[in-house]
């Protein structure tokens, strides 16, 4: 048998002084919104580990939320929750609480998971485009809903690339892989292809986390836009990110929720010391 | 639907009202993609239905082979076929000393030609006196020949009685069997037919009555013979070789060997008991330890697996002693050491001889590589190798060869992958270290990689036992385990398999014979070393993917 | 002793170390391109003797005959100072014209050794062709259960160790299962039925092993994106897995017709006649068609190689079946592994 020196741990960088964060949302949040989302007491398994506990938050409408956290604190998670897109991984649960969406307890047996899919549209971390055409792409959800009148597809396909900013960029080239595509423009496909059927909520998943700073803003002017007509919820990882496009934020530590108001409270006077560390960029 | 109705977006319901929209169960409660999980989940279970049906029916015709192997040792020995074999072995003592006298014979008429220069004629009368002796010595087991004969005819009989016995019998339930369902009139003539047959039934015991009769007439033909071999035993001639006259001296201690053994035997004989049943146990020993297959005998059918088993344990052996040594130096070689360009062009070939077709691979033996190897083993100056010159082109070693190179890329690629799979910080570290490229290959890649290795070797083994066309061809097929005695040449010996008998001989069986049954018996065999191949590897991967993590 | 610089010793001059390394890479190298020539060794005298035998010098430079003919036995003899040799019908033809001359005289005969290998070749191809779509439909199914809906338990642990098995069983023990099953217990006689599912059996575990590797390699974004847009999980893979994936599928399954071809132990029990005298098509009915037994190539070149004596005239058709099977099966699997470094050059996701 071979010994192995144990292998040198990797080096880190210090991170930079803490970041003067610019806090200017466009109008305050209107606290008479309605909550769309009620999450009331959720506790979530991966198997025997407890990855989020005892979560209470509501999700107003038309707003921009944003999960906010230290890598592993679970904020992925619980936007996954939101439609169930955990039930792909093995023996993950919601153990306790419920996650209830106009209402309706989303893990109740009853629901029928296609139909909340199509009603939470969900944009990854990763753009994730499939290897076919860029109006393919985005009429793939109608299609696969039987929608096959190529009027309503062609108004569907120009609606949301407008919606998503990207058709006067791509309106020549709609029969082209969307494989040729930069990456910014891939992930404003992707949000695209979730606006074209039409949900009422849309979960990203650090959507800008692999663009470019120039790409990051344009997606970040779309969720602007997009906030009008669906409640978004959004995890980043960019402080300034959140600071910058949401209205209200959750912070999230080691599977808890350690705060949750609006967007400019937490940035700028957070209740929880915790928070203000995180915020000011002394850990995480 | 019109295109109008279409290009209006459809009513939107509320949230509430479509998430908990009754669901569609249109199968038995089930929806769609419930019913096509079970679809693909029923496709997924062929794999173990496919396995337990191979199980079952290589069992199945295997089990009923131990009771009928226990019936066919109980003719053997009720009928005395046993009794008369113990005699025979005196007889075959004394033959192998005549062989023996043979052999001394030819080497000294080689001396004689050879080394002194006579003509075959005068060499031949030079052998004159040695011939007379061996002749008179020959002659002395006359007697017990003539005995074996009368007593083998004697229980041959009995047996063939019997079996024409079992085959009416047969016969019989055969027609009984027909007559479920048959109409009123064929079944009362069916009846009638099997009524008809008339069995004997062999009373053994007084059957093998005249042939333990004979049992004076032994020990009197033993005393004699005992007492002529003496006396020519003293006759016999001296050798001027040191050589042959230590070989004359050996053949004396044989003669005094088989004295004894002729008492053994005598002991034996008397000692034997017809009516001592075969335990169950002897049936299936007979099968798991016997050391003969003998089948389509008229004398008595062995079903023994262990020339068969030696023999592809001694093949495989071989193949992998070959195959090891080149599929990982190959792999280390691609992994480790090879130019890109060099990866990308043996890879591919090498994973392209996996595809040669096994039987192109035997016939290229037969056609070629047995008698190239051949060729090779009668060169003169290799004469120092054991067992050379080969006497059969076609023996353990050409198979061998073949078979290595079939599990070559097996090894080859599992190895490949067990090599590449050591994270390359190993590597990095050592390389940091200041060792060189083998040193770091054989202190560090190897061993992390070694448990990925060994079962890489285990599949190949896996590879080479279950292989059928290759030995078939190419193994020389002589049902004889190999005679270890012979040393290394052993590996020239012709041998034949578990794999290559079964293909052999299951296209002439009789269907549910003792000899059909037998042969899937050898499938069990073959089934469960695969089985056990199989669960050894994964435990030897398992306990490496640990190692690693 | 001099001690050495650090410039000096990176320009260093080859040390025994060095030394040994260079000769064990040499010996490694030697090792490898061993196999290779064995290998190529092989290729050549097959390819050279049965190249012989396959191509003409003159047009059409192929042996149409021996491509397009069933296999006859070769009669030998002489007439009128020389040797003749001709197939059966032939002989039978020619004895009937010059009765006279022939009377008394010895005929040498050669079974198998004139004519061709026709039905052989339709034979192989019927059994390759259906079992691999048995083979391949069970095991890609299979496959998108392991890959897209199996969650860890029991059955999938039991089932991942039934396949491992599986595939490790000797072909003769298929062989050996075929005729106890199909062949004797559901009474298919030696037929192409009965052929076609021991060999898709046989290959079960490979079709499964790399169709859920290229199941695998899709990437999971193509299904969560597709979920998240609302489309059940049949969709997904229908639309969104399974056509990325089939590519690999293919090559793979490819490669797997290679072994089905060339195993010749399981279909010499279940499927393979020495000698038929119809064709697989001349059958009345179809029924009669999956339940007839066929010759395929393995299996004939297993009794020209066997059972005929070795003579210059037996030889012929041997080197040529072998190479007609060892080159088309080599055809095909090298489309399959040149196919595969493509597929893993293009994608790579």
């Amino acid at each position: 048998m071979v010994t192995l020196a144990p292998m040198p741990e990797p080096t880190v960088t210090p991170s930079a002084a803490p970041r003067p964060v610019a806090v200017a949302p466009a109008a305050p949040a209107n606290p008479a919104a309605r909550a769309v989302i009620e999450i009331d007491d959720v506790d979530f398994n991966y198997g025997a580990a407890r990855a989020l506990h005892d979560i209470t938050l509501n999700i107003p409408e038309r707003q921009v939320t944003a999960f906010i956290g230290p890598s592993g604190c679970g904020k992925s998670t619980l936007l996954r929750c939101l439609n169930r897109m955990n039930d792909l991984i093995d023996g993950a649960r919601v153990s306790a609480g419920q996650i209830r969406i106009d209402g309706v307890d989303i893990n109740d047996p009853r629901v029928d998971i296609i139909e909340l899919r199509k009603r939470v549209g969900m944009v990854f971390q990763k753009s994730n485009p499939f290897p076919k055409s860029i109006y393919e792409n985005i009429t793939y959800g109608l299609r696969i809903q039987g929608q096959k009148s190529k009027a309503r597809l062609d108004e569907v396909v120009e609606r949301s690339l407008r919606g998503a900013a990207l058709w006067d960029e791509v309106k020549d080239r709609l029969h082209e892989s969307a494989l040729g595509m930069s990456g910014g423009q891939q992930q404003r496909l992707c949000i695209a292809r979730a606006i074209a059927v039409e949900p009422e909520i849309i979960l990203m998943d650090e959507p800008c986390s692999a663009l470019d700073p120039i790409a990051t803003a344009k997606v970040e002017e779309l969720i602007h836009e997009l906030k009008k007509q669906f409640t978004i919820v959004i995890v980043t990882h960019n402080m300034q990110q959140a600071a910058r496009c949401s209205d209200r934020t959750a912070f999230f530590y080691l599977g808890k929720l350690v705060e949750y108001a609006d967007t400019r409270t937490i940035f700028m006077n957070p209740a929880n010391p915790q928070t203000e560390a995180y915020v000011s960029g002394r850990f995480g | 639907m019109s295109a109008t109705t279409e290009n209006q977006p459809l009513p939107r319901l509320a949230t509430r009202e479509v998430l908990l929209r009754k669901r569609r169960g249109w199968f038995f409660g089930m929806t769609g993609d419930q019913v096509v999980k079970y679809l693909f989940q029923g496709n997924a279970a062929v794999s173990i239905i496919v396995l337990g049906l191979i199980t079952f029916t290589i069992f199945k015709d295997a089990v009923g082979f131990i009771p009928m192997n226990h019936a066919n040792l109980a003719v053997y020995r009720l009928a005395g076929l046993e009794y008369v074999d113990l005699y025979r072995e005196q007889v075959t003592a004394h033959s192998t000393m005549s062989r023996y006298l043979a052999d001394i014979r030819a080497r000294q008429l080689d001396i004689l030609m050879q080394q002194e220069g006579l003509t075959a004629a005068a060499a031949m009368a030079r052998l004159a006196a040695f011939d007379d002796f061996a002749n008179k010595f020959a002659d002395t087991i006359n007697e017990q020949e003539t005995l074996l004969g009368t007593m083998s005819d004697l229980v041959t009989a009995v047996k063939e009685r019997q079996k024409v016995a079992e085959d009416l019998m047969v016969a019989r339930q055969n027609l009984l069997g027909g007559m479920q369902g048959a109409a009123p009139d064929r079944a009362a003539q069916l009846q009638k037919d099997a009524a008809a047959i008339q069995i004997e039934v062999i009373d053994f015991k007084a059957e093998i009555q005249p042939v333990l009769a004979l049992r004076p007439e032994l020990v009197a033909a033993n005393a004699s013979q005992i007492a002529a071999m003496r006396e020519i035993a003293a006759q016999a001639p001296k050798f001027a070789d040191a050589e042959l006259s230590r070989r004359m001296g050996k053949f004396q201690g044989f003669v005094q060997g088989y004295f004894k053994e002729v008492e053994v035997i005598a002991g034996r004989m008397a000692a034997w008991d017809q009516a001592k049943p075969i335990g169950w146990l002897e049936a299936f020993n007979a099968f798991a330890f016997g050391r003969k297959w003998v089948t389509a005998s008229f004398w008595q059918d062995w079903y023994g697996i262990i020339p068969l088993l030696s023999g592809s344990l001694l093949i495989a052996f071989l193949a992998l002693l070959i195959a090891l040594p080149l599929g990982v130096a190959a792999a280390i070689y691609v992994n480790q050491v090879a130019r890109p360009a060099e990866q990308k062009f043996i890879k591919p070939y090498i994973e392209f001889i996996s595809a040669i077709p096994s039987v192109v691979l035997g016939f290229f033996g037969i056609a070629m590589l047995g008698e190239t190897l051949r060729r090779v083993s009668q060169i003169p100056a290799l004469d120092w190798v054991p067992g050379f010159p080969m006497a059969e082109r076609l023996n353990a070693t050409t198979a061998a060869c073949l078979l290595a190179l079939m599990a070559i890329p097996t090894i080859f690629s599992l190895a490949e992958d067990a090599i590449n799979n050591v994270p390359r910080s190993f590597k990095e570290a050592s390389f940091a270290l200041g060792a060189t490229r083998l040193q770091t290959i054989i202190h560090i890649t190897v061993p992390a990689a070694l448990s990925g290795i060994m079962a890489a070797i285990l599949l190949g083994f896996g590879r080479v036992v279950g292989e059928t066309m290759v030995v078939l061809l190419c193994a020389g097929n002589r049902i004889q385990t190999p005679d270890l005695a012979s040393g290394l040449g052993v590996i020239f010996q012709p041998v034949h398999t578990m794999t290559g008998i079964i293909a052999q001989e299951m296209g002439e069986v009789v269907r549910n014979s003792i000899h059909y049954r037998a042969l899937f018996m050898v499938g069990v065999v073959l089934f469960l070393i695969s089985l056990l191949i199989n669960w050894l590897a994964q435990k030897i991967v398992r306990r490496y993917r640990i190692s690693i993590g | 002793m001099k001690a050495t610089t650090t410039a000096q010793a990176i320009y260093g001059r080859p040390t025994s170390a060095k030394r040994i390394e260079t000769g064990v890479f040499w010996l490694l190298r030697l090792c490898t391109y061993f196999v290779l020539l064995c290998a190529a060794f092989i290729f050549w005298d097959i390819g050279a003797k049965g190249g012989a035998v396959i191509f003409k010098s003159s047009a059409p430079f192929i042996n149409v005959p021996f491509l397009t003919e069933a296999p006859e036995t070769l009669n030998v003899f002489d007439y009128q100072g020389g040797k003749r040799t001709m197939g059966d019908r032939a002989f039978r033809q020619f004895k009937a014209e010059h009765e006279a001359e022939l009377k008394g005289v010895p005929v040498e005969t050669y079974v198998y050794s004139a004519g061709g290998i026709f039905p052989n070749i339709a034979g192989t191809v019927l059994l390759v062709l259906g079992s691999m779509l048995i083979a391949l439909v069970l095991g890609v199914l299979s496959a998108i259960y392991l890959s897209e809906y199996a969650t860890d338990g029991p059955f999938i642990r039991f089932l991942r160790l039934a396949i491992i098995n599986l595939a490790g069983v000797p072909s003769i023990v298929f062989g050996l299962f075929g005729f106890g099953l199909f062949v004797i217990a559901f009474d298919f006689g030696v037929s192409l039925l009965a052929g076609w599912l021991t060999l898709a059996f046989m290959v079960l575990p490979v079709i499964i092993t790399a169709s859920e590797e290229a199941l695998k390699a899709v990437p999971k974004g193509y299904r969560e994106a597709s979920l998240a847009l609302g489309a059940t999980k049949l969709q997904t893979i229908r639309n969104n897995v399974l056509p990325y994936a089939l590519p690999g599928i293919l090559t793979s399954s490819v490669l797997a017709i290679a072994r089905v071809a060339g195993e010749t132990a399981p279909m010499m029990f279940t499927a393979a006649f020495v000698m038929r005298d119809e064709l697989p098509w001349q059958v009345q009915r179809w029924t009669e068609f999956v339940f007839q037994g066929v010759m395929a190539l393995p299996y004939h070149i297993y009794v020209v190689a066997s059972k005929i004596p070795q003579n210059e005239y037996t030889r012929d058709v041997q080197y040529g079946t072998a190479f007609v099977f060892l080159f088309t099966v080599a055809a095909i699997a090298m489309t399959a592994v040149i196919l595969r470094q493509r597929l893993r050059k293009k994608y790579q996701w």
